[in-house]
């Protein structure tokens, strides 16, 4: 697919007309044009325009600059072609090659579009169309996250359009590059090379890394606040606790480290999981059967999985860790914060709908100590009962709903011995 | 050790209990919920409710008036809410 390249731009100098003949049956109008790209099945589907040119230059490998200045001509084609100039110089300026010819092909180029589109939005259309076997390619590349065909393919005379599966190995390939290279650092073509795989075009690289590299900041963001609310559950001392015997609390509180045999001790687990998380998520999401199951514990926090399917989690997390360890060595670490919070949930027999309970939770303060009196408090649902404890078990730091003074904790210890209770919590299945 | 880990757990009981005070719930109501859904042992949840009781004293007194002045009356008017309930919603599936 490369190697086609050349002889694209050949095509191109010979005559756009030509290509707009032979490209897809597009008549070159200016606006007009992108419409009769939905009509060519979906292909303002695939063009992924935010893929493109959401960030500036980043998606757009240095090719052979069309489609970097295309780009910016495709994203504002409204707009005037200082636009072009602006995209090339980004696209200059992300693209930490330098490559002199790459750059001076892209002013070339700008400038033959600039001029161009001066006139009409002809050039708009006419690039489009210049590059629609890389515009294809770009197309299915873009779209390769979502894994869409392209229907340039039915363009005689241009390459195929290969629709790039991220395997899991591809991925990890893909991952490994990155992260030698450093993730600022890492450009398309320089993964390219890195992974050495001769099927992939340094467009394809660069819309998946596009994706990474937001899906990486999200995983951040919930990892973060894993971190936190494990952190906070140290406070509480029930981590430390890791004396009950099979490190799980009746409760439903857990003690991560025994509990999944980890040898790392959480506060490790919390340290690391900046440091260590990327290396474990993209596999999980991208074009990996465990997709669905590696989400639960993002969403962890606002939709805490049902019993039975949480339960069952726990061994895929268990039997995902040969995964990591192939890959990266020490990030296991991480693993106990993500599972810890994940098994949480269905001990404590959290349903999903949360906020909805929450509400006719709430609803009940508002008559308060002599208020009006509510039937429905007589006989409150089991969900919401089930939610409000819930809440208690999974976000302990909340304050007191009623703030009642709390009873002395040795009275109550006292009182338990006396009943014959020796541990708190108590390690022993529930009566 | 020991004792952070009791007094948390003390902690989070009573968190429960309040919470379903604020369900209006009784003591055993209270002892089988968190019982049920938080595996919480009846002793224990009994204990720390007459330790909040103890400490707590006046609010628990008002609590229980509301209480019995609840379930004298409640009881028509619960059954005309849940009649009230069943012919709305067959009022929307007809709909």
């Amino acid at each position: 697919m490369l190697a086609l390249s050349p002889a694209r731009n050949s095509t191109r100098d010979d005559g756009e007309s030509e290509f707009r003949a032979t490209s897809c049956g597009f008549s070159i109008n200016p606006e007009e044009d992108f419409p009769e790209f939905a009509v060519h099945g979906d292909l303002l589907d695939i063009i992924d325009f935010d893929d493109l040119f959401g960030v500036a230059g980043d998606v757009l490998p240095d090719l052979e600059m069309d489609p970097e200045i295309l780009g910016g001509e495709l994203s504002d084609h409204m707009n005037a072609s200082s636009t072009i100039t602006t995209t090339t110089s980004s696209s200059e300026k992300t693209k930490s090659q330098g490559k002199s010819n790459n750059k001076k092909g892209i002013s070339g180029k700008g400038e033959e579009v600039v001029s161009k589109r001066d006139h009409n939005e002809t050039p708009v259309a006419e690039t489009v169309v210049n590059y629609d076997g890389d515009s294809g390619r770009k197309r299915s590349h873009s779209s390769s996250g979502s894994t869409k065909r392209n229907p340039i393919s039915n363009n005689e005379g241009k390459r195929k359009v290969k629709k790039v599966d991220w395997t899991p190995e591809l991925h990890r390939r893909f991952v490994e590059a990155v992260e030698q290279l450093g993730l600022e650092k890492a450009v398309p073509s320089r993964i390219l090379e890195l992974m050495g795989v001769h099927c992939l075009t340094r467009h394809n690289v660069a819309s998946h890394l596009q994706k990474y590299r937001s899906h990486r900041k999200h995983l951040l963001a919930r990892e973060a606040e894993a971190a936190n609310w494990t952190r906070k559950r140290h406070i509480y001392g029930l981590d430390s606790t890791g004396a009950n015997a099979n490190g799980r609390n009746r409760n439903g509180w857990l003690a991560p480290a025994p509990t999944l045999g980890y040898p790392l001790p959480p506060p490790a687990a919390v340290a690391s999981p900046p440091v260590h998380h990327h290396h474990l998520r993209p596999l999980h999401v991208w074009g990996h059967p465990t997709v669905d199951q590696s989400v639960m514990p993002h969403v962890w926090p606002k939709h805490l999985p049902p019993p039975s399917t949480a339960m069952a989690t726990p061994p895929f997390w268990l039997s995902d860790t040969p995964y990591w360890p192939r890959i990266h060595n020490g990030t296991t670490p991480y693993l106990p914060t993500v599972a810890t919070r994940f098994r949480t949930p269905p001990v404590a027999g959290i349903p999903q709908a949360l906020p909805s309970h929450h509400m006719v939770y709430n609803y009940k303060p508002d008559h308060g100590f002599g208020g009006p009196r509510s039937l429905v408090d007589l006989h409150p649902s089991k969900e919401s009962v089930d939610a409000a404890i819930g809440d208690v078990l999974t976000r302990p730091w909340l304050p007191l709903p009623l703030g009642l003074k709390p009873p002395a904790v040795d009275g109550v210890i006292t009182e338990l011995h006396r009943h014959g209770v020796s541990d708190v919590p108590p390690a022993a299945s529930c009566a | 050790m020991a004792d952070s880990s009791s007094a948390s757990y003390i902690h989070m009981v009573h968190h429960m209990i309040e919470k379903c005070l604020i369900f209006n719930m009784s003591k055993e109501e209270c002892v089988e919920a968190l019982s049920k859904h938080a595996n919480i042992t009846p002793v224990i949840t009994s204990t720390v409710w007459k330790e909040l009781e103890k400490e707590n004293k006046e609010f628990f007194k008002a609590y229980e008036e509301r209480q019995s002045k609840q379930e004298q009356m409640s009881e028509e008017e619960t059954t005309q809410l849940i009649q009230k309930i069943i012919s709305d919603s067959s009022k929307e599936s007809d709909e």
